[in-house]
């Protein structure tokens, strides 16, 4: 589109005369397209990195089973190449008669952010800005107001007249963020779970924006992991070392949760505040949870019904 | 809101275009959801993890339980002696060894009142007395407030007295850390104990220091307060 | 100069029954003859225009290769002066629409022999809005899964495709408008109207539209209540009935001056007369807004407070704010006074215009998506300054849409200079 000018430019001797102004302008034509070429010339190092079949990829949802293990085998070859780690990248599918809900108890909370740190090493996050799907609010007793509220907390924990208020992806039932993704790069699964086809994304950040929960977070850089710390345990939709220039979010450590077990943040969570179960099934603790608690939820007015539910003893 | 935005769309869509669409999808979703399993097992890159899934889905079918698994302490607590005894050993000893040749005093509820030995605890657990969960008769149990003895194992029966609100939290995992797995059926799932997390002579969890931040980019050092302004946005380097 | 006898420009209207496949390729040719032609001061400014544009093109380049770590956008603040502009440019296409209404629906014939140049800007407006949307891309080579049938478009449920539809929409129906209308007047017939008249009409339709879906793609996000107001399409389609006619009023004045085109006074004069209505209207809406905000207060006042005031001492944008006001007011003030449309007060006209039009990049640009962000979700404060790279992109892209308008009204100087003789 940017080329239209010169290059529409250097079509002119095409036209009958080759009269001296004709040649001048296309003399003046050709250098603007050279100059361009020369302005664009960075993109192609942008083009070594990523080769034809990651551009002719399809949509997750339309891979055929054979194009799926393709797909896998260059990813964990890129992986390879690129951090020179040996990893394992599943394509963990829901567990039939399973919806995955998360619970927190704020009595219990006391804000030390070491699921923070497990969401980070866990999810293969960026190491130079601990990035993270977790964030914990430090919040005055007495109110519900954010507003009033802080992520830069630190030292010992917890103050007398404070709470702790985790946030992370509520895996929302009317979720936002996928409703205004303009390509369907993310969806909601059958178990609840709202996941981003990293190959999909075109790195809008509509999504981003429409999420009320600030739970999604964009590779504004290639992330940086050594070798050693990276968990080669992957699974497509999950933790697998994501481009960048695309979103990605919690998805309840799906690579963990599809396999039955619980997700990195829960095991990391020294005061037990945290609980995850399958909302179906009748004799699950967050069933009677949610059935004896006193039971809150974020943002509720919003209507986005989240999957997830803060507690209070 | 959505909902309604549906139903307006539903209206601006065609019939025929929704009723194909639906029937293609129908058939993606019955063409992948299957395979989803299988495919990935079979392919070259299945590994251990997701065999291991597999091999779960069968255990499903037999209706194989894993146990929920309560950690338990080793057995009664060894004292550790405060320096060497005249021969110059050192090491611990059980709480037998000095009680079963001393007279209990049930009177006693703090560590103040104590002249010989246990000064330094820390003791802040109500108003109850030493004897009120050690037994007088055995030190090398516990016993419930009905005299009934139960082991130091068994410790979360003694606090489950008091704090039945907890036991009861905890039985339905609302209370307490845990490891493994939240499906049963596929792997055994790990609990702390009582005493894990909670000293029983000072019962309340202790303060923790906040180790781990997000770094945003432009977002201000760690403060304690936020109203309180840095001169610096750019934090890091 | 010989040359210029032999050249293209010379080539007269072509024979009757002269076929569209050997004709219009011609008239490809002479438009783009004639918008190479020019003066010395003319390539002086595509040259400058071209370098700005060249120095974006470069910075772009290095944000895609580098990731947009290069902007200063975060997860706090997500979209920044990428967005912004492209919010503004959809306004300023929008605006072209206040010609084409006077002169298709009210025959102002004066307005009818130039409405061209609505028409134009709004092509190069939408030119700016595409190249900044993709500019904010962080994978903009994957633009394809963005096209129906090959890609996966989310329409109706994204309001953004719905963006996609009507803004490429808008440019093709002033594509065909305008070079319906050029190659009319290449072959010397006589426009007919069925070709182009009823596209006028869906145009002017369209028109609101494209300024409506895209207040729909803040306004409808429950998270973000200093977007979530129902006025802010009736304040998008304000403020770019304000911005769209400033800027044309400006670009008469100087197309005037710079080649001689008559009869663009009383044009000028209606448009002066739609801003003098259209900005009060805009400053109604920002004031019944703010009134709405700080009288209700609560915590859906925080933006407002962080715009106008700054929150927890971060004021980045209070300076900007409350110049958008000033020029706002000042240039309502202007339009209010009747003398402004004499001839002897053009400067100032000109200036009000650019007050005006400033007024409203600030206000609905950075004004309007930044504290959208401020405070996060979460209410975390974390203020946004464009980069450097930030600033040169958005450059770079101001250039080639001014680099389009002025090709585009050079290739339509002849119909300007001559209107009507049909």
């Amino acid at each position: 589109m940017t080329t239209t000018e010169p290059s529409t430019k250097r079509s002119l001797p095409i036209v009958e005369n080759f009269g001296r102004r004709a040649a001048v302008k296309g003399a003046f034509a050709t250098l603007g397209a050279g100059a361009f070429v020369a302005a664009i010339s960075p993109l192609r190092q942008a083009a070594k990195n990523s080769s034809a079949a990651e551009f002719m990829q399809q949509h997750y949802t339309e891979l055929s089973a054979d194009q799926k293990a393709d797909v896998i085998a260059r990813l964990e070859a890129e992986t390879k190449e690129q951090y020179g780690a040996d990893v394992t990248i599943a394509d963990d599918r829901p567990i039939p008669g399973t919806k995955f809900v998360y619970a927190i108890n704020l009595s219990v909370c006391n804000g030390n952010g070491k699921c923070v740190e497990a969401c980070h090493k866990e999810n293969n996050h960026d190491r130079d800005t601990n990035q993270s799907y977790i964030r914990v609010i430090e919040m005055p007793k007495g109110t519900m107001d954010m507003e009033q509220g802080s992520t830069t907390y630190s030292g010992a924990v917890p103050k007398d007249d404070k709470f702790y208020l985790p946030v992370q992806c509520q895996q929302c039932d009317e979720p936002p963020c996928v409703d205004v993704c303009p390509v369907k790069a993310t969806w909601k699964e059958e178990d609840g779970i709202v996941v981003v086809d990293y190959n999909w994304c075109i790195g809008c950040r509509y999504c981003e924006a429409a999420c009320p929960y600030h739970a999604r977070r964009f590779n504004w850089k290639k992330p940086e992991v050594p070798a050693e710390e990276i968990n080669p345990n992957q699974s497509y939709l999950s933790n697998r070392v994501r481009p960048v220039g695309v979103v990605e979010k919690c998805t309840y450590c799906l690579h963990r949760t599809r396999r039955g077990k619980l997700p990195a943040c829960l095991e990391a969570c020294p005061t037990g505040a945290r609980v995850f179960g399958n909302i179906l099934d009748k004799d699950s603790n967050i069933r009677w949870i949610l059935e004896n608690k006193r039971v809150y939820i974020l943002k509720e007015e919003l209507g986005t019904k989240p999957a997830f539910f803060y507690y209070f003893d | 809101m959505p909902r309604i935005a549906n139903l307006i769309f539903a209206g601006v869509v065609c019939l025929i275009a929704s009723m194909l669409s639906v029937a293609v999808w129908q058939s993606g979703t019955d063409a992948n959801t299957p395979p989803g399993v299988e495919e990935s097992a079979q392919s070259s890159v299945a590994q251990s993890s997701v065999a291991q899934s597999s091999v779960a889905q069968l255990s499903d079918k037999a209706k194989t339980t894993y146990p929920v698994i309560v950690r338990k302490p080793s057995g009664p607590p060894r004292i550790e002696l405060a320096g060497a005894d005249p021969q110059g050993r050192t090491g611990s000893v059980a709480c037998s060894t000095c009680h079963s040749v001393r007279e209990p005093n049930l009177e006693n509820k703090t560590a103040a009142t104590l002249d010989e030995f246990h000064q330094g605890m820390t003791f802040d657990h109500g108003a109850i007395a030493c004897y009120s969960c050690h037994d007088p008769g055995g030190s090398d149990s516990l016993r419930l407030a009905d005299g009934t003895k139960v082991s130091y194992q068994n410790v979360m029966t003694l606090c489950s007295q008091c704090h039945s609100k907890q036991a009861e939290s905890f039985a339905h995992g609302a209370h307490g850390g845990m490891n493994g797995h939240w499906d049963l059926s596929r792997g055994p799932q790990m609990k702390n104990n009582c005493i894990d997390c909670h000293d029983p002579h000072s019962p309340s969890y202790p303060k923790m220091i906040v180790g781990f931040k997000p770094k945003d980019r432009f977002n201000e050092p760690p403060t304690d307060d936020h109203h309180h302004e840095g001169a610096a946005s750019h934090d890091d380097h | 100069m010989s040359s210029i006898t032999a050249s293209p420009q010379s080539t007269g209207p072509p024979e009757e029954h002269e076929s569209h496949v050997t004709s219009y390729p011609r008239f490809i040719a002479r438009s783009l003859w004639l918008a190479t032609e020019g003066s010395l001061a003319f390539y002086a400014w595509m040259t400058v225009l071209t370098a700005l544009f060249l120095v974006g093109a470069n910075a772009w380049a290095n944000q895609v290769a580098g990731g947009m770590i290069g902007t200063n956008m975060t997860d706090h603040v997500s979209w920044g002066l990428y967005i912004a502009n492209f919010t503004f440019m959809v306004g300023l296409a929008a605006g072209g629409v206040m010609m084409v209404i006077p002169a298709y629906l009210y025959h102002d014939r004066k307005m009818h022999d130039v409405v061209i140049i609505g028409e134009l800007l709004a092509i190069a407006a939408i030119v700016m809005c595409l190249l900044f949307v993709v500019a904010d891309l962080g994978r903009p080579d994957r633009f394809w899964h963005m096209l129906p049938g090959i890609g996966k478009f989310n329409w109706p449920i994204s309001m953004l495709t719905w963006d996609v539809i009507v803004l490429n929409g808008y440019l093709i129906l002033n594509l065909h408008i305008c070079g319906y209308l050029l190659y009319m007047r290449f072959l010397g017939r006589k426009p007919n109207p069925v070709w182009y008249v009823p596209f006028v009409m869906l145009s002017i339709v369209w028109a609101i539209s494209i300024h409506t879906v895209t207040a729909f793609l803040y306004c409808g996000l429950g998270g973000r209540p200093f977007w979530n107001t129902a006025l802010l399409a009736p304040r998008f389609l304000a403020s770019a009935f304000v911005s769209g006619p400033a800027f044309i009023i400006a670009a008469m004045v100087l197309i005037k001056k710079l080649t001689g085109v008559s009869g663009l006074d009383q044009p000028i004069a209606t448009l002066a007369r739609i801003v003098r209505v259209t900005i009060l209207i805009n400053l109604l809406m920002v004031a019944s807004e703010l009134f709405t905000e700080f009288y209700t207060g609560g915590s859906h006042v925080s933006a407002a407070k962080y715009l106008f005031f700054g929150l927890h001492g971060k004021t980045a944008l209070v300076p900007w704010t409350w110049t958008a006001i000033g020029l706002n007011i000042t240039a309502a003030l202007l339009f209010l006074w009747p003398g402004l449309l004499e001839l002897r007060w053009r400067p100032l006209l000109v200036a009000a215009c650019c007050m005006a039009f400033v007024g409203a990049w600030i206000e609905k640009g950075m004004g309007l998506i930044v504290p959208g962000f401020i405070p996060s979700t979460l209410h975390e404060v974390v203020e946004y300054v464009p980069s450097q790279l930030e600033w040169k992109v958005t450059v770079g892209i101001w250039a080639f849409g001014l680099m389009v308008f002025t090709i585009a009204i050079k290739t339509a100087l002849p119909t300007l200079k001559h209107p009507a003789e049909h």
